[in-house]
């Protein structure tokens, strides 16, 4: 704990010196009884004094919270001593807005005493805050000294990104060996009819099409295709990003990310994620509500780090990014390593989807809108048309995502035509 | 409620310093005009300015005004002066904050007893002050009176570098 004197007794120093120096030289007794109560405040100075006991303790309603939720912190003081001023400076992370109340707290509290307050945080954006740090500063019964203490008792709190559901999704072309909700072209168990065969030693009793038997007049049993489930990858551009806090290109992928990551587990998918930036990280395609937590505690900390470097996918293992996966490239492509990266793995034959967070609709929410600014971005727009036609003629399917426009929409409009899928494991 | 009481002892300094002359109240508003601005905009530096222009404002007023020595405004002036402060710096510091019952009422509390503290102290120096005024030549006492002014300033200024 950091003791010193408080800039209130430096002001009554200087107002001191300033009536006795005045005193002095206009030879009037007044100003020294007008400087008299300052002296007389000053003097208790003089008494030693130690920090006043206390105890401080906070807790937080929920330590895991969406985009949009609100957190409330509860601070509480209990005083051991007299306390003639206590200050609370409670934890508010950059980006997240005081909904109610106060983060600062002043009160007084007796000897024994407990003040309790309490404030709403709003948390408009992603991310993984500790909320464990108060600082407390405690002034004596005439505000002439005070004392300063860091109180940490760690918080985390998880600030995870937005989820809409999706019901169209891309498919993917291949399969696994898992069981799923894709219908394989391989035939074996499952619920969705394929051809008919002639009955042959081991067929069950209940594959039997009792309808074509009798027609036919020998048994004939109907067969079934697989379902099978699919590995997806999600590869998060995290090279740039444009936009207003929390609004910004790079959320909007991360919401999309977790909103397809949900849909396609949902499907008993497995999904994994890249993220391709600055530092590249990956999480390893899996199934299970497990997995969505590890690709939200991922995607959370998805963040632009600056490179002049370009990173080579070469470097993912092959059980990340395996080349029987769908791929879908989560981008605003305003840097042009990730199209290259993107061409890349179209050309090694990956089952690939770009899907476009347009920045231009994304920069105009976040400036004024001036005739000079539609014009940059109408200009803007035709350019970007031009990049995202390149990328379809290289044969790649590409969705154009313009938010506030929702997420599904863009999905549902650009739905792939896939054939049924086979090579199942 | 705080800039309400500072408001209030801005006023009452002003008043104080317009009561020796009349060129008071000119003169006052070298400590009302930064008065108002530190109340304002919670700006205790600009308080400290005040206040300090108000002590030369009231200078200038006794100067002037050459009336008899009068105790009990100067200690009222005194007062009113660490209130304008004190109610400043605690106005600044509840800003924006949740503040629990209690603050005004331990800062009015505390303003109470150095009142009290303050006027017994001043009963005690008036009372030691006349003998010795009797007693010392009238030639060394104006060295006497900067030397015990340097001295006063000097042991505050001790104790204060001792607490920081």
């Amino acid at each position: 704990m950091t003791g010193r004197v408080t800039p209130l007794a430096l002001s009554l120093v200087a107002i001191a010196g300033w009536a006795v120096s005045l005193a002095v030289l206009s030879d009037r007794a007044e100003l020294l009884l007008a400087g008299l109560p300052v002296l007389v405040l000053l003097a208790a100075l003089a008494r030693p004094a130690a920090p006043p006991p206390y105890a401080v303790a906070h807790e937080l309603s929920s330590d895991r919270i969406f985009e949009g939720d609100t957190v409330t912190l509860t601070i509480t003081v209990t005083a051991r001593s007299r306390i003639g001023l206590i200050e609370l400076l409670g934890p508010r992370p950059p980006g997240s807005l005081v909904r109610s109340g106060h983060h600062r707290v002043v009160m007084t509290l007796g000897r024994g005493d407990t003040g309790r307050a309490s404030y709403t945080l709003h948390f408009p954006g992603r991310g993984a805050h500790d909320l464990g740090t108060i600082a407390v500063r405690v002034r004596d019964r005439l505000g002439l000294r005070a004392w300063e203490h860091r109180h940490v008792d760690p918080r985390p709190l998880l600030v995870y990104p937005r989820i809409v559901p999706l019901r169209h999704v891309p498919r993917p072309a291949h399969v696994q060996a898992s069981v799923g909700d894709y219908v394989s072209r391989a035939l074996g168990e499952g619920i969705e009819p394929g051809e008919i065969r002639q009955f042959a030693p081991g067929d069950r009793i209940k594959q039997v099409n009792w309808r074509a038997s009798l027609r036919l007049g020998q048994l004939y049993v109907t067969q079934q295709h697989r379902e099978r489930n699919a590995d997806v990858v999600l590869m998060l551009d995290t090279l740039a990003e444009v936009g207003a806090p929390s609004e910004t290109t790079l959320d909007l992928g991360v919401r999309a990310a977790a909103s397809l990551a949900t849909a396609y587990l949902g499907r008993k998918d497995r999904v994994g994620l890249i993220t391709y930036g600055g530092v590249m990280s990956w999480v390893r395609p899996r199934s299970g509500a497990v997995q969505y937590e590890r690709l939200a505690d991922a995607l959370l900390r998805a963040d632009v780090v600056f490179t002049y470097v370009a990173k080579d996918l070469l470097r993912i293992p092959p059980r990340v990014l395996s080349s029987q996966a769908l791929v879908i490239a989560i981008t605003p492509l305003l840097d042009r390593r990730f199209a290259k990266a993107v061409l890349d793995l179209a050309a090694r034959g990956f089952d690939l989807v770009v899907l476009v967070v347009s920045p231009v609709d994304v920069t105009r929410a976040a400036v004024a809108p001036t005739a000079t600014g539609e014009l940059a971005a109408r200009l803007w727009r035709l350019e970007r048309g031009a990049d995202l036609g390149e990328l379809r003629r290289h044969g790649l399917p590409v969705i154009e995502w313009r938010p506030p426009a929702p997420l599904e929409a863009a999905l549902a409009e650009s739905r792939r035509r896939r054939f049924r899928l086979a090579n199942a494991g | 409620m705080m800039r309400a009481i500072a408001a209030l002892a801005a006023a009452a300094l002003y008043g104080l310093v317009a009561l020796p002359s009349p060129v008071g109240v000119t003169v006052g508003l070298a400590g009302l005009l930064p008065a108002a601005v530190a109340i304002l905009a919670r700006w205790p530096l600009m308080a400290v300015v005040a206040a300090c222009g108000y002590l030369v404002a009231y200078t200038v007023a006794l100067s002037i005004g050459q009336a008899a020595l009068r105790v009990a405004p100067a200690l009222t002036f005194g007062l009113a002066l660490v209130v304008f402060l004190e109610a400043v710096d605690l106005s600044a510091r509840v800003h924006r904050a949740t503040v629990q019952g209690g603050v005004v009422r331990a800062a009015l509390g505390r303003w109470l007893a150095l009142g009290f503290g303050v006027l017994a102290v001043a009963i005690v120096t008036l009372t030691t002050a006349g003998p010795l005024a009797r007693i010392l030549p009238q030639a060394v006492s104006p060295l006497v009176a900067a030397a015990g002014g340097l001295a006063s300033v000097l042991i505050v200024a001790a104790l204060v570098r001792r607490a920081a």
